[in-house]
């Protein structure tokens, strides 16, 4: 167990199973906020098999060796604790909360899931159905649409981000208990993962809670190493489709990111900021809302992931304003490859990134990302010392070179669902 | 460590002050962060608002980015984003707040931007029309939703006579049609010091907080004060339905709103307990796992008829709704889904909650609230909500209110609101 830096929050870790710890108190507070990422996300799914990680994390609070469904969600709130799952590109994360005398029953629930799901057939039908009927949801939701339609330009098939985390039907209709229980051992039992409790608790006990919590870990086969090739968007990708009785089209374009774990990435999320990150601070929020009015959002993100993760503008819009926000969005990224903004531009983007990570302190769940970031991607005991001066040190040059480099204004992918568009 | 439920603590009981022009400051030290939130609160929303204006308010809150002549429009932007500031505002049925989180050395600032904004927004006629355009932009992005769209009109048929029946973003041909200048009369009429109040929370001294904000805001006319809204809703006296078929949607919607009771009566904390034994904390969504204890969760989603249910039971000035809404299966049967959700009311309504059940549903409450106030945005946030309608004139009131509450609370709250006369329910049918 090490002691890492207190300023400007302190920061133990520990161990428990297969996880690696890290705790936060924040004095004062009477919640905890307990963040478990499980490296068990589409990034490890099986090939051919889009959909396996999400039905795998939604059994695990579905029943487990001592407990039913229905006793497991009794016990959960009758913590009055608030928990979630979700999987993304690299991880599936049990968001949670407790009040923070809880924390021991809290965690215990939660490893109980995690370690021991009983994968009840009868449960799984009923994720089946639920599963089934988001898929159709989305297939009518103007954001949904484009967010199928863009991965399926982006990704060439089977690569692991290709498929939304809700994954295809055809796996949906097809998994059976036993391929869940075979990822949930070979994926998350094997590869643990990242526990981030940060809240009104004392360190040492919440590492001692967390431990007994996890303590006796099953053994499991070891992991499969996915290997993924590079994907290349080579030229202009786009493709409109048309969503029924809608008002407003949903617009994606964007490009490959790149890992967390590049150096580059400090200087890749400050281009961001610059380009299109924040309706105010940025030039493409700044210019299609604010200056021309055409949306109602524009912003653009870049994931902090394995890989190849999505780096995307996306507009709410118009369809008689489509082609226009696009021909703008274009344009201040034409003029961010060729240098043209202002030093200050730059200078404001640093501001408000180097600001946010103060203002992140005002909440258990703020410091608890800012948290996970730094243990996920092994960042560095020193990082929360070291985070503000790389966003500080990126130079002019380098926020030119990173939108050359991963956003040519001329390659991208553009994804349009909505209303058909006006002539 | 136990399992007791943890008390808020006594510094949660804000200091405030009245100032000569009429504006209530209140102020609450949070010493976790060196951060500190500014919230101004106007009473003013969709209630104020009358046929042909309807949206009003709403468009009114956008203006207020677009400038002062001190800080011309982009000012504000750029400074607030240069510290990392959390900032927005939003409109309500009853009113409209912004407010700014920062690091604390800088909430002084936030205050200044907030006093010049009461009285000196530009609003001019080109900033209007490039705004009207963005705000279209968000209610059609609010269309594409089948449960706005069925939301909408579940609210118009509730309401005969109360303007809570006509939401708060308005009809895009409201919208279309507003003009500068009504705009800019809707901002003198409301947007002044006897027709707000401040909230202060942050890692400040709370005497130094009224302090400042007394030596900023201090100074501003106090403006003529609003009327009060007179549009009592008369009785109901039967069930309203309502269809909504649209081919905009691929699973079955339905709503089921009961008339309710303004935030000071004394039956609200009741009906907030009742909205979580019926549908859980924070909703039944299905990456959700609290909540799946909840009756409705249990006989809806457990049994199959829904993927998810929510239920609100809103803090309003006026008496609101009481509202329940049931996702369906895409092959999923509204019918017999309403009469399974009539069904668990009237239970609901006939017998007070086993102790078990009881305390699970209070140890939610309760939870619910101190996760909300843990960071200084949801105290702050909240602490406002709470002033806007009366609720609690503090988050520990508040706190004590739901404390409180007995199961025998819960029973007569449902029994007070389940009524088949006070009812409207809403379908959503979507076509192929």
């Amino acid at each position: 167990m090490t002691v890492a830096r207190t300023h400007p929050f302190e920061l133990r870790r520990g161990t428990a199973g297969r996880l690696r710890v890290a705790v936060a108190p924040i004095p004062g507070l009477r919640s905890v906020v307990a963040l478990l990422a499980l490296e068990a996300g589409q990034w490890s799914e099986p090939g051919g098999r889009p959909g396996v990680a999400r039905l795998t994390a939604q059994m695990l609070m579905r029943g487990t060796d001592s407990r039913d469904a229905a006793a497991w969600a009794s016990a959960l709130d009758d913590l009055g604790a608030a928990a979630r799952i979700d999987v993304g590109q690299h991880i599936a994360i049990v968001s949670g909360q407790c009040l923070a005398p809880d924390l021991r029953a809290y965690l215990g629930l939660v490893a109980d899931a995690v370690l021991r799901p009983a994968f009840p057939a009868a449960e799984l039908e009923k994720v089946r159905a639920d599963t089934l009927a988001a898929l159709d949801e989305e297939s009518r939701n103007t954001r949904g649409v484009a967010d199928r339609v863009w991965r399926e330009l982006a990704y060439p098939p089977g690569h692991p981000f290709r498929s939304r985390p809700l994954g295809d039907e055809e796996v949906v209709r097809s998994v059976t208990v036993e391929e869940l229980r075979a990822f949930h051992a070979r994926e998350m039992l094997s590869r643990g993962g990242v526990l981030v409790l940060a809240g009104g608790i004392e360190a040492a006990q919440a590492l001692e809670v967390a431990a007994a919590a996890f303590a006796g870990w099953p053994g499991a086969a070891a992991a499969q190493i996915r290997q993924v090739p590079t994907a290349t968007i080579a030229a202009l990708q786009r493709k409109d489709e048309t969503v029924p009785d809608k008002t407003q089209s949903d617009v994606i374009l964007g490009w490959l990111g790149l890992p967390r774990t590049d150096p580059r990435f400090v200087a890749a999320r400050v281009t961001n900021m610059v380009f299109g990150a924040d309706p105010f601070a940025s030039r493409a929020g700044k210019v299609v809302r604010d200056e021309l009015g055409l949306a109602y959002y524009v912003y653009s993100t870049i994931s902090a992931t394995k890989g190849q993760g999505p780096w995307i503008v996306r507009m709410g819009v118009n369809p008689k304003n489509v082609e226009r926000a696009i021909d703008t969005t274009l344009t201040e990224l034409r003029v961010v490859i060729a240098g043209g903004f202002a030093d200050d531009d730059l200078a404001l983007a640093q501001d408000k990134m180097v600001g946010e990570l103060r203002v992140a302190l005002e909440s258990p769940g703020g410091i608890a990302q800012m948290v996970l970031e730094a243990e996920l991607f092994e960042l560095g005991m020193d990082h929360y010392d070291r985070y503000a001066e790389q966003i500080r040190a990126v130079t002019k040059d380098q926020v030119v070179e990173m939108a050359r480099l991963f956003l040519p204004a001329d390659r991208y992918a553009l994804a349009i669902a909505g209303p058909p568009l006006s002539p | 460590m136990t399992t007791q439920t943890v008390s808020p603590r006594l510094a949660d009981a804000p200091a405030t002050r009245r100032l000569a022009n009429g504006l209530v400051v209140y102020a609450v030290e949070a010493r976790h962060a060196p951060v500190a939130n500014a919230a101004v609160w106007y009473h003013v929303g969709g209630r104020n608002e009358v046929p042909g204006t309807t949206g009003m308010s709403h468009f009114l809150e956008h203006m207020l980015f677009k400038g002062t002549p001190l800080h011309p429009k982009g000012d504000l932007d750029r400074l607030l984003a240069r510290y990392g500031a959390m900032w927005n505002a939003f409109t309500s049925e009853d009113v409209t707040c912004y407010f700014e989180t920062v690091p604390v050395e800088r909430y002084p600032v936030a205050l200044e931007l907030e006093a010049d904004r009461m009285r000196n927004a530009l609003i001019s006629l080109e900033e209007v029309e490039a705004e009207r355009t963005v705000i279209v932009s968000e209610r059609e992005g609010y269309e594409n939703d089948p449960s706005f769209l069925l939301g909408e009109e579940l609210q118009a048929v509730a309401f005969s006579r109360h303007p809570y029946g006509q939401g708060v973003i308005g009809s895009k041909e409201d919208v279309q049609l507003m003009t500068r200048d009504g705009l800019y009369a809707h901002y003198r009429r409301f947007y002044s010091p006897s027709n707000a109040y401040l909230v202060v929370v942050g890692d400040d001294d709370a005497g130094a907080i009224l302090e400042r904000a007394a030596a900023t805001f201090g100074s501003l006319e106090p403006g003529e004060g609003a009327l009060p809204v007179r549009s009592p809703e008369p009785p109901q006296h039967g069930e309203k339905r309502v269809v909504v078929r649209r081919a905009g949607g691929a699973v079955p919607i339905l709503q089921i709103a009961f008339k309710s009771v303004r935030a000071t009566d004394p039956l609200i904390p009741g009906l907030q307990a009742l909205a979580i034994a019926l549908a859980g904390a924070s909703g039944g969504a299905q990456e959700a796992a609290s909540g799946r204890s909840s009756r409705l969760y249990r006989a809806l989603v457990t049994t199959g008829l829904a993927t998810e249910v929510e239920v609100s039971a809103g803090l309003n000035k006026d008496p609101f709704l009481f509202v329940i809404e049931a996702t369906l299966h895409p092959e999923g049967d509204h019918a017999k889904t309403e009469a399974r959700i009539l069904e668990e009311l009237e239970g609901i309504a006939a017998t007070p909650l086993a102790a078990d059940e009881f305390a699970r549903v209070r140890k939610q409450l309760l939870a619910a609230n101190a996760f909300g106030s843990d960071t200084i945005t949801g105290q702050a946030l909240r602490l406002g909500q709470l002033l806007a309608t009366g609720a609690a004139s503090s988050i520990a009131e508040w706190y004590a209110r739901l404390a409180a509450v007995t199961a025998e609370d819960v029973r007569s709250a449902a029994a007070a609101t389940f009524d088949e006369r006070a009812r409207t329910v809403g379908w959503f049918v979507p076509l192929a």
